[in-house]
């Protein structure tokens, strides 16, 4: 049974009250985070469509070149935007809407207005993508929509940063979780480094390499204050309520916390080394990223620590197989990540498809994993239904899981080789082109294999959320007196 | 106040400080950043207008910094030199024009900081935009046909028109660059980093 | 541009300043103590500590009473 706690027979009323609070509190969630979910699901296939697209056309240049809103320039484009702020975006605020709502024990505030904004945020995206399409795109990596739209993305972002901050006003407990710490840093400072990337680069404030150190310094924030703290977050609450067992030690998550809140966002340069920056600008953002090893060893030895001794239960949790894979996966990629940024590798790396390599691994084995084991957590909580297929969702797992394995290995290596060739002037460089040809088919091999977990996972939230059976009178109860006046 | 709290203090005080430095240094040192005039007398970088700037445009809109760089690393790290996309290291004061820059994250293709020395044919240019493939057997650069136009020959042969190595494709008929292809062929021709500039030694 | 630049300080310190904030309330909150019971704060008696919360969907037929 995938969660939904059944209703006790009339024991102590403490219990029943705490039951029944949290189904309150899950029953408040339900349009704001369904929408989203649903939402991000409905991108995850588009985007997986047009990553498709752009993996055929490394290798295969010739493939729909008459069409220009497909070119490649702007496939690849299109294909990051609706990933990261389709699917990622979208199920990250899903995810954080709830868990701060279980976290504080209070119900999610004006559903309503999340609602519209869900609702904004997909037409801004689908608006976003258009534009890049149509040729008005901006070229500056991850701030490629428009100006216009990015205001849009942002007003809905206050309305998530304003349900956040009631909630946590209004909350019932005494103690604030680390996870609750992850997704203060993920609402409360992302937006306006949003705000002011988008001004200072498209308002024309800045120019020249003071406009890419900030392109960069903000992309990088992408992932380290927004996606990281939310897979953080969901990580360090799902694991425990799975497995029932707490935190190894609590004291190195909050350390593991501060020390990733004050160093992440230094690292951005270091997609600049070797470039027309002041060299020390460089050097810092090299700094920042090897000192994060601190808080990578401290989060991966508290994830592992927390485990041992439950490794079992990943047999008979979907839940657990996503979010210990992307636990893991954190580890590794910003491990590599602490590694790439030193100048005698990233001499090598810089430019190849190493470093997409690396970015599918954070965003994809780390992020996305941690996203569709809290969405098969949450899903049913909120519905109130079960999951129609174990094996499909087994399916699924191996499907993303092989997948990004296939992705990572490969291209990685291909990459590597093309930058050991880029660096030897006597390689000319059509071959060091030609080079890479085979590694790209093996990436779309992978990224068809993750399409199909995809598929699968759409086909399982579909008939979740469109199936009419009714919903067993489980969990939802008699409203307890006092609320709903 | 206990010792845990002086040393969150005293690192959250560090961060402040590596602020100050990451915004004021970096104003303070390329603040005064202006082009240098060289010995003709002409001001480098050169201010991109008319042609050239619409053809800037023209390879933000198309994308093409998912697959170009346009930044040569210094001498002995990588061999950006060695391959000859440069006679010296880009530095920040060729960017004083750009808003935003386009120095790209990826060589799938070469890097194109001075590719105006290296291939100064615009011919050789809108050929390879057309098919990259004809001038560049192998080369995985997509094609670019929506840039071009067929034309029939009516008593001359257009000045500009495509020629190809084995004839025209279609007897009668030519290929034509779009004004899009001759302001991108434009930008593409300016893109010549090799003045040279106090911040390297020659 | 001194404007951006002020613009930038402003943001700048306002981060670090609720940095530095959000500790000192953590540490006056007592949010650094007590981590025994701050890490099962997520548990309750309905979902107490030992209780696993999630599993594989049972098969319709394992469903049938």
């Amino acid at each position: 049974m995938s969660g939904v706690s059944t209703v006790p027979n009339g024991s102590a009323d403490g219990p029943r009250q705490e039951l029944l609070a949290r189904a309150a509190i899950d029953r408040s969630c339900r349009a704001p985070v369904l929408l989203f979910a649903g939402s991000a699901v409905l991108w995850l296939l588009v985007g997986s469509v047009w990553a498709l697209l752009a993996a055929v056309k490394m290798h295969t240049p010739g493939l729909l070149t008459s069409w220009e809103p497909l070119t490649f320039g702007r496939v690849r484009p299109v294909h990051l935007n609706m990933t990261i702020f389709g699917w990622a975006s979208m199920s990250g605020i899903a995810v954080l809407l709830w868990l701060q709502a279980r976290l504080a024990r209070a119900r999610l505030p004006f559903p309503n207005l999340l609602i519209a904004g869900g609702v904004v945020w997909n037409l801004a995206l689908a608006a976003g993508v258009w534009e890049i399409s149509a040729g008005h795109g901006t070229s500056v990596e991850w701030i490629e929509i428009p100006l216009f739209w990015a205001l849009v993305f942002a007003a809905v972002f206050a309305v998530v940063m304003a349900a956040s901050l009631t909630m946590f006003a209004r909350r019932n407990v005494a103690h604030v979780y680390v996870s609750q710490w992850y997704l203060f840093g993920a609402v409360l400072w992302f937006p306006f480094l949003y705000l002011m990337a988008n001004a200072l680069i498209h308002a024309g404030f800045t120019r020249g390499v003071t406009a890419a150190a900030t392109n960069w310094w903000f992309a990088h924030n992408v992932l380290g204050l927004w996606l990281t703290p939310i897979g953080l977050a969901t990580i360090y609450y799902l694991i425990p309520k799975v497995i029932g067992a707490p935190i190894h030690s609590y004291h190195l998550s909050l350390l593991g916390f501060w020390s990733l809140a004050l160093f992440y966002n230094w690292a951005g340069t270091h997609h600049l080394i070797g470039g027309p920056l002041p060299a020390w600008l460089v050097t810092v953002g090299i700094v920042g990223s090897v000192m994060m090893f601190v808080p990578v060893v401290t989060v991966g030895i508290n994830h592992h620590m927390t485990m041992v001794g439950h490794f079992h239960r990943l047999a008979d949790s979907p839940t657990l197989r996503f979010v210990v894979f992307a636990g893991m996966s954190y580890t590794v990629v910003s491990v590599q990540g602490s590694l790439t940024s030193l100048r005698s590798i990233n001499e090598i790396n810089h430019f190849t498809h190493y470093t997409v390599a690396h970015a599918h691994l954070g965003v994809y084995a780390f992020f996305s994993m941690a996203m569709f084991g809290a969405l098969y957590y949450v899903l049913p909580r909120l519905t109130g239904r079960e999951w129609s297929s174990a094996r499909l969702i087994k399916v699924h797992f191996w499907a993303s899981a092989a997948g990004i394995a296939l992705y990572w290995g490969p291209l990685t290596v291909g990459g590597w080789l093309q930058g050991l060739a880029m660096n030897n002037p006597d390689v000319p460089f059509l071959e060091v082109m030609t080079g890479t040809v085979s590694w790209l088919w093996g990436r779309t091999a992978a990224g068809a294999l993750m399409t199909v977990g995809h598929l699968v996972f759409a086909w399982l939230v579909a008939r979740m959320l469109l199936s009419r059976e009714p919903a067993p009178a489980v969990a939802a109860g008699p409203e307890p007196a006092g609320e709903g006046a | 106040m206990n010792r845990a709290f002086w040393l969150y203090l005293g690192v959250l005080v560090t961060v402040v400080a590596s602020f100050m430095g990451l915004v004021q240094i970096p104003d303070h040192q390329l603040r005064g950043l202006e082009p240098v005039t060289d010995e003709q007398g002409v001001e480098r970088p050169v201010r991109p207008e008319g042609g050239v700037l619409a053809g800037r445009q023209e390879y933000i809109g198309l994308g093409c910094l998912y697959c170009h760089s346009q930044q040569v690393r210094p001498e002995g790290f990588g061999s950006d030199i060695a391959r000859g996309w440069g006679m010296r290291r880009t530095v920040a004061r060729d960017h004083v024009w750009d808003a935003p820059p386009v120095l790209g994250t990826m060589r799938t293709g070469p890097d194109l900081a001075n590719i105006a020395v290296r291939q100064p044919s615009a011919a050789w240019h809108l050929l390879h935009l057309y098919k990259p493939r004809l001038t560049s057997p192998g080369s995985l650069m997509p094609e670019y046909p929506f840039l071009f136009t067929e034309q029939r020959v009516e008593l001359e042969r257009p000045a500009d028109a495509l020629s190809f190595p084995t004839g025209d494709p279609r007897p009668g008929w030519v290929i034509v660059p779009t004004q899009r292809a001759r302001d991108l062929v434009a930008y593409l021709g300016s893109l010549d980093h090799s003045y040279p500039v106090p911040e390297v030694r020659p | 541009m001194t404007l951006v630049y002020g613009m930038i300080w402003i943001v700048v310190l306002g981060f670090a300043a609720s940095a530095v904030g959000a500790l000192v309330w953590a540490i006056q909150h007592g949010q650094m103590e007590r981590f025994g019971s701050a890490a099962r704060s997520i548990f309750d008696e309905e979902e107490p500590v030992g209780t696993p919360t999630d599993a594989f969907p049972r098969s319709p037929a394992e469903r049938r009473p």
